[in-house]
């Protein structure tokens, strides 16, 4: 990196703000976290903190399918109904067998349906170069018609044992006279899940053909990239992503409903965008969508603490969205009529 | 020849043909598969499907969905999307049944008088949402699919806000009678559907602001050189797409006389099918309004023929998505045959028309 034309003030300031201004998120986190923590100091608690991580498991497994989407020029919708589409046929086949495939038996028959849903979606995109968007809404139709048509329409309450007791078991349990919390196991996969992510875009090949591709597919594929084989793999694997989200669904609610998720996908791409993420393709980072996701998090789960009614969190969110978009459009904008300089190359 | 001179004839040939295949081809199939589903579902249960009342729901069905479709269309043609247009339209219903509730409750002789005002107060919520979501994409630079993403929770939140959830009920009495009531057979909103519809064909085919539109969508940047103000353009067509959304609120409450936030929450995705699928190429330039017209009453035809022969809403969801993927691949698959056939023999690969 070639820093050098610059002063050591502006380098500092690069560095804190990081590549896709994951530093200003850091800032307006920390600034909202103190907000609230001083118009309702029970919000700064560890109870509220592990409550906040719990619910962001399903939320950040969702956001990183979708940033690996994002980055590779695309906008995925159908990730909600693919998720509930393989945990919900797995666990039904599990109860209508009348047998328990254990844990691991569970993940990798639903991680099985959503690489199959995923390739769907990859195969159409890939081959026909139709647009994202519009492609995965018919699937997202279609993937859900076949789950509610054929697969059962019943909302399941219990679960295979397996994953039922996974529901329960917690890695952290404070319990005093002042309070309790619990921290719950399923955070350390999706920490794990994160780190792989975040390696495998920036260390393997597969992960810099997606930003190629996502900043140019053409010149792309003259620089060598097997750009149909890599949206093939990356839809698949976003599709295998999806399904695990929907697996860790099912075992955080204790049940599985037909009807959950769908609907919400909107949420989660606010928070990858938010985290950054550009959705012109070839821009986003994982430190950067979780950040975006405990921002979104904590505004649905924490703005009743402060005493705001929660029928704002939606419009929250969007003054958010649109503020966050708002600052980086414009930022654009005023780059563009600036004489180019050497900006450093990363992810 | 020159390079230049080829890539010139090329450019010209291309865009000849895609027009053509946009325009025409979109025109007949759509006719060929209303009539084909048409037919289908006459074959199949003659007496349920047409039974005059069937006809008649599907004539009163369509013009909702019909009207945000035409709005998406329009966003569409400029390379854009709107994801708000029912968000927009819920504000509207919620906005004209509170006033009309309250004025009922207060002072219910002059209610009948306040009613039109209060109708047209309702296009004038839509309008002022079209215009915030002009300011977003325009003045911010927003892109569509982000700012009407944004836009459409933060309407969607003061929908909530307002009514705290709840159904509200009390909506002007003379809208539910508007959407009972029949000309020589054809439902009045049917009639209003169609004439909103030819007004925007005219707008866009017959005034600077829709050739304008169309010339933004087919090439921002040409439109750019042209001296066509790229603001200008995209505030007009939102504020379109906003009164648009505001009168299918309107049309909400003439079916049903109760608004809420949550109300036609799949609509959005039917309304890009009914867009994409009347021929509107999504990445802008090219769309007709009777295309779009005849994808609507095509896909009301299925979904009251899938009721005629007692399948369900999953399975109209699941047909849903098939033809509109189905109807992307094939209209991608003949493109790029076309365009390949009169060209030099060597591969070729077509260009992405339908970016990303």
């Amino acid at each position: 990196m070639n820093l050098s034309t610059l002063t050591n003030r502006d380098s500092l300031f690069r560095t804190l703000r990081g590549p896709n201004n994951e530093g200003i998120l850091a800032v307006v986190l920390i600034v909202l976290v103190i907000g609230m923590s001083i118009v309702n100091p029970a919000f700064f608690s560890v109870g509220t903190l592990f409550s906040i991580l719990r619910g962001s498991i399903v939320p950040l497994v969702f956001a990183l399918g979708v940033l690996i989407v994002i980055i590779s020029g695309g906008i995925d919708v159908s990730f909600a109904a693919i998720a509930i589409f393989a945990s919900y046929t797995t666990v039904a086949l599990a109860n209508n067998g009348g047998f328990d495939p254990g844990l691991v038996g569970v993940v990798l028959i639903a991680c099985f349906f959503g690489a199959v849903l995923g390739s769907v979606n990859g195969v159409v995109i890939a081959f026909f170069r139709l647009p994202t968007l519009i492609v995965t809404l018919g699937t997202q139709s279609i993937f859900r018609g076949i789950l509610l048509a054929y697969v059962g329409s019943r909302y399941i309450a219990n679960p295979p044992a397996s994953i039922d007791q996974l529901a329960t078991t917690n890695v952290i349990s404070i319990v005093n006279e002042n309070e309790r919390a619990y921290l719950h196991i399923l955070v350390i996969p999706v920490i794990v899940l994160a780190l792989l992510v975040a390696w495998m875009l920036k260390n393997t090949m597969f992960g810099r053909g997606i930003y190629a591709i996502g900043s140019d597919s053409e010149a792309a594929r003259r620089a060598g990239f097997p750009v149909v084989r890599i949206q093939m793999l990356l839809y698949t694997l976003v599709g295998v992503m999806a399904a695990f989200a929907g697996v860790l669904h099912v075992t955080l609610g204790r049940n599985a409903n037909p009807q959950s998720l769908v609907g919400n996908e909107l949420d989660v791409i606010a928070a990858v965008v938010l985290g950054g993420a550009s959705v012109f393709g070839g821009r986003g980072s994982v430190f950067g969508t979780v950040l975006g996701v405990l921002l979104i998090q904590i505004i649905n789960n924490s703005l009743i603490l402060v005493g705001v009614p929660t029928a704002w969190q939606r419009t929250a969110v969007g003054i958010l969205l649109i503020v966050g978009v708002g600052i980086q459009a414009l930022s654009a904008k005023r780059n563009a009529k600036k004489v180019f300089v050497t900006a450093p190359l990363e992810g | 020849m020159t390079i230049k001179n080829a890539n010139d004839t090329l450019n010209t040939r291309m865009s000849g043909i895609i027009s053509r295949v946009q325009n025409e081809h979109g025109m007949v199939r759509m006719i060929v598969i209303l009539v084909g589903a048409f037919a289908f579902f006459t074959v199949l249960k003659p007496g349920i499907f047409l039974n005059p009342l069937n006809l008649q729901n599907i004539a009163i069905a369509s013009p909702e969905i019909g009207i945000i479709a035409i709005a998406m269309m329009i966003a569409m043609l400029t390379g854009g999307i709107d994801l708000s247009i029912v968000a927009i339209a819920n504000m509207s219903a919620i906005t004209i049944t509170t006033l009309y509730s309250g004025i009922v409750a207060t002072n219910p002789e002059s209610a009948a008088a306040a009613m039109p005002f209060i109708v047209l107060l309702g296009l004038v919520v839509g309008l002022v949402g079209g215009l915030f979501n002009g300011f977003l994409i325009s003045y911010l630079g927003i892109t569509p699919i982000l700012a009407t993403l944004g836009s459409m929770q933060i309407f969607n939140g003061l929908a909530i806000v307002w009514t705290g959830g709840a159904t509200l009920y009390g909506a002007p009495e003379a809208l539910a009678v508007l959407g009972k009531s029949a000309v020589a057979g054809i439902p009045v909103l049917f009639v209003l559907f169609i004439v909103a519809a030819a007004l925007v064909a005219v707008i866009i085919n017959k005034t600077p602001l829709g050739l304008k539109v169309q010339l933004q969508g087919t090439n921002p940047i040409a439109a750019l050189y042209s001296g066509i103000s790229p603001k200008t353009v995209l505030m007009g067509t939102y504020a379109i797409i906003g009164l648009l959304a505001g009168f299918a609120g309107i049309l909400f409450l003439t079916r049903n006389p109760t608004a809420s936030a949550d109300y036609g929450s799949s609509y959005i995705l039917l309304a890009i099918v009914i867009a994409v699928l009347g021929g509107t190429n999504p990445a802008g330039g090219f769309a007709t309004v009777t295309g779009v017209v005849l994808a609507t009453l095509t896909l009301q035809t299925v979904s009251s023929g899938f009721n005629a022969i007692r399948l369900s809403a999953y399975e109209y969801s699941l047909a849903q998505g098939t033809i509109l993927i189905a109807v992307m691949i094939i209209d991608q698959i003949t493109l790029k045959r076309r365009l390949r056939a009169p060209l030099i023999k060597q591969t070729h690969t077509a260009p992405q028309l339908v970016g990303k």
